[in-house]
């Protein structure tokens, strides 16, 4: 992808368009696809945080969805105590974001597979922590909320103008991403990935990176937990599973590593594979979706963002003769 | 007292289950270098063929056992053969796809097989209790633990004694230089996922009577696993062996005597346990620390 939208006008026109779309899509289509679409949008914002863990500092991290309940937890709370709205999406973004920092300030020395584990464990404690408080969380029933009406002078359904809102945090969350992973810290969390001596001889501080990109991490998770419960309305245990961890770095992985364009395709992927195979048969979409993942992952190693660079060498192979060919004629 | 033995008796079967499972994700990292997340519903897959192969109670279960340990292999040499050789799994990202992909596949494939309902499995051993001095103990833990221990036992025998172990442990070391020597490095690797898919076969036959079975029978076992092969080291079997018991016992004891705690948080026991651990050994308790090389 990067090679497809070399030019910097590309990137912003392909932008533009999406925003557009973005804009007009919501008063077409039905609620079903506003839903789905505020699906993808929650999902894409928490692979991007994500990313800059698992894709950007090379780390497996296997929490992600606790951090996406924490968030819509936090939102149900703010919901409860009556607070405006922005203090309530600032709240989630804040509560996710200090679990994050206390959970990242003791992980962050650990490498590899410790800090996996401890990933690990935040959605198989949080679970059963979030059935135990009751009076706060609803138990394992969850808490529903009824919030955020469409205001009658924009004449929208609830779903459009929650859609509409869903879209504008998602953005504005991916021009902050793409921002924090073109800068100086996204250089320096690659730089950490690919050798932590030699980014320690430069003067960057892998423990330091770690931790912020665990906390930058928890953030975007909270505010997709925020988009979610805007979305869905309700929020249970079962949100923060260990197996929505899972499938998001599955995701992850097939829409692009250290990509923040991935991140987006990944999102789509994650909502979508379950709706289609879904369609195809209701029963079957384990089944269905691992063979998806693996058939995909084997044809596009690289993810979905590197398509049209394949695509591109590949016409460039059909243009240009073969070497060989050349040397006979 | 008694309940005290008690306690401890059955978190040690408990924990010789989530043993064996860790010694099958530790013999796969150390033949593929992945953590393999469908070791679990592997084993799902070989209790229903243990199921099957009881005919409904005519054969003995310690047989349809056997028959499951070696589907188990089977099931595994080929998913590495058929499967796993064909991506770059040195890649941590790509193999956790990868595992997370063959999870479903075959959850899905046990769902379609056998339906996601919830089905009797009947135990390896009477179902009777022995008197143990103030502690009252069922067969069936000391049983349970007793074959994995066994099971241990044969395998560092393998290892540590025969020239497949030799062969294997070499290819683990490193598969580069065990080529040029003139090892069959492939065929080496499918033994080592059939070895491992054998011990979660066992995890399976001996779980499934506790919490009956069903396509997501061992999701819960896998994170225990995964927690005593972490805090084992992930390099190391024994290592693995003795956190997957320090694992059940702790997590027994917590849910009985530490009031607040309770049967539905015990599981968070051991794995602050363990997060303790790590920060003072980020090796793990048996494990090799990387060095780096400048």
């Amino acid at each position: 992808m990067d090679r497809f939208l070399a030019s910097g006008r590309t990137r912003w026109i392909a932008f533009a368009v999406l925003v557009v779309a973005i804009g007009i899509v919501p008063i077409y289509a039905i609620p079903y696809v506003n839903y789905q679409l505020a699906l993808i949008a929650v999902a894409a914002v928490s692979i991007l945080g994500l990313n800059f863990v698992s894709g950007y500092i090379g780390q497996l991290s296997l929490g992600q969805s606790a951090f996406v309940g924490i968030g819509a937890y936090a939102a149900v709370f703010g919901v409860q105590q009556g607070w405006p709205d922005i203090l309530i999406f600032l709240f989630s973004c804040a509560a996710s974001g200090t679990i994050g920092l206390l959970v990242a300030l003791p992980t962050a020395r650990l490498r590899g597979h410790g800090f996996a584990l401890v990933s690990l464990a935040l959605p198989i404690v949080a679970i059963p922590l979030a059935n135990r408080f009751q009076a706060f969380t609803g138990g394992a029933t969850g808490r529903s909320v009824d919030w955020l009406h469409a205001p009658a002078w924009s004449r929208l359904a609830d779903d459009q103008w929650r859609l509409y809102i869903i879209a504008l945090i998602a953005i504005a969350f991916f021009l902050l991403g793409r921002n924090f992973v073109r800068g100086k810290f996204g250089r320096a969390l690659q730089l950490v990935r690919d050798d932590e001596l030699v980014a320690s001889a430069n003067g960057v501080d892998g423990y330091r990176a770690r931790v912020l990109a665990f906390t930058m991490s928890s953030i975007f998770a909270g505010a997709a937990g925020f988009m979610y419960l805007l979305a869905v309305q309700y929020v249970t245990p079962n949100t923060m599973a260990f197996l929505s961890s899972l499938y998001l770095i599955g995701a992850l992985v097939i829409g692009g590593r250290a990509s923040v364009v991935g991140s987006l395709f990944g999102g789509v992927f994650y909502v979508a594979v379950p709706v289609v195979a879904g369609q195809i048969d209701a029963s079957q979409t384990t089944l269905i979706y691992g063979a998806i993942l693996i058939v995909v992952l084997f044809l596009v190693p690289d993810g979905i963002v590197s398509i049209p660079a394949r695509v591109s060498v590949l016409v460039r192979r059909l243009r240009r003769p073969s070497p060989r060919k050349r040397g006979i004629t | 007292m008694g309940q005290f033995i008690q306690l401890v008796i059955d978190g040690f079967a408990n924990g010789s289950i989530y043993a064996s499972l860790a010694l099958a994700l530790v013999l796969v990292r150390r033949s593929t270098g992945m953590i393999n997340f469908a070791q679990g519903a592997m084993g799902v897959f070989t209790t229903y063929v243990a199921l099957l192969a009881s005919n409904g109670g005519a054969i003995p279960s310690p047989v349809a056992a056997l028959a499951a340990l070696v589907c188990g292999f089977v099931v595994g040499a080929f998913l590495q053969w058929g499967v796993v050789r064909r991506f770059n799994v040195r890649n941590a990202q790509t193999a956790t796809v990868v595992s997370i992909a063959l999870f479903m596949l075959v959850t899905g494939i046990c769902g379609m097989a056998w339906g996601y309902v919830v089905r009797d499995y009947p135990s390896l051993f009477p179902n009777a209790v022995l008197p143990i001095g103030p502690a009252v103990v069922s067969v069936q833990s000391l049983g349970t633990a007793a074959v994995v221990i066994v099971v241990v036992v044969l395998l560092q025998l393998l290892f540590y004694r025969t020239k497949l172990g030799l062969s294997l442990r070499a290819v683990a070391d490193n598969p580069e230089s065990s080529q040029l020597v003139g090892m069959n490095v492939a065929r080496l690797l499918m033994v080592g996922w059939g070895l491992a898919a054998v011990l979660g076969a066992l995890a399976g036959v001996l779980v499934a009577p506790k919490v009956y079975l069903f396509p997501q029978m061992m999701d819960q076992v896998l994170v225990y696993a995964l927690a005593a092969a972490i805090l084992g080291g992930l390099d190391s079997p024994i290592g693995a062996v003795i956190a997957g018991w320090i694992i059940g016992i702790v997590e027994a004891l917590a849910g009985v005597y530490v009031g607040i705690i309770g049967s539905d948080l015990k599981i968070a026991v051991p794995l602050i346990a363990i997060f303790v651990v790590l920060l003072v050994r980020p090796q793990g308790l048996l494990g090799r620390k990387e060095v780096a090389r400048v």
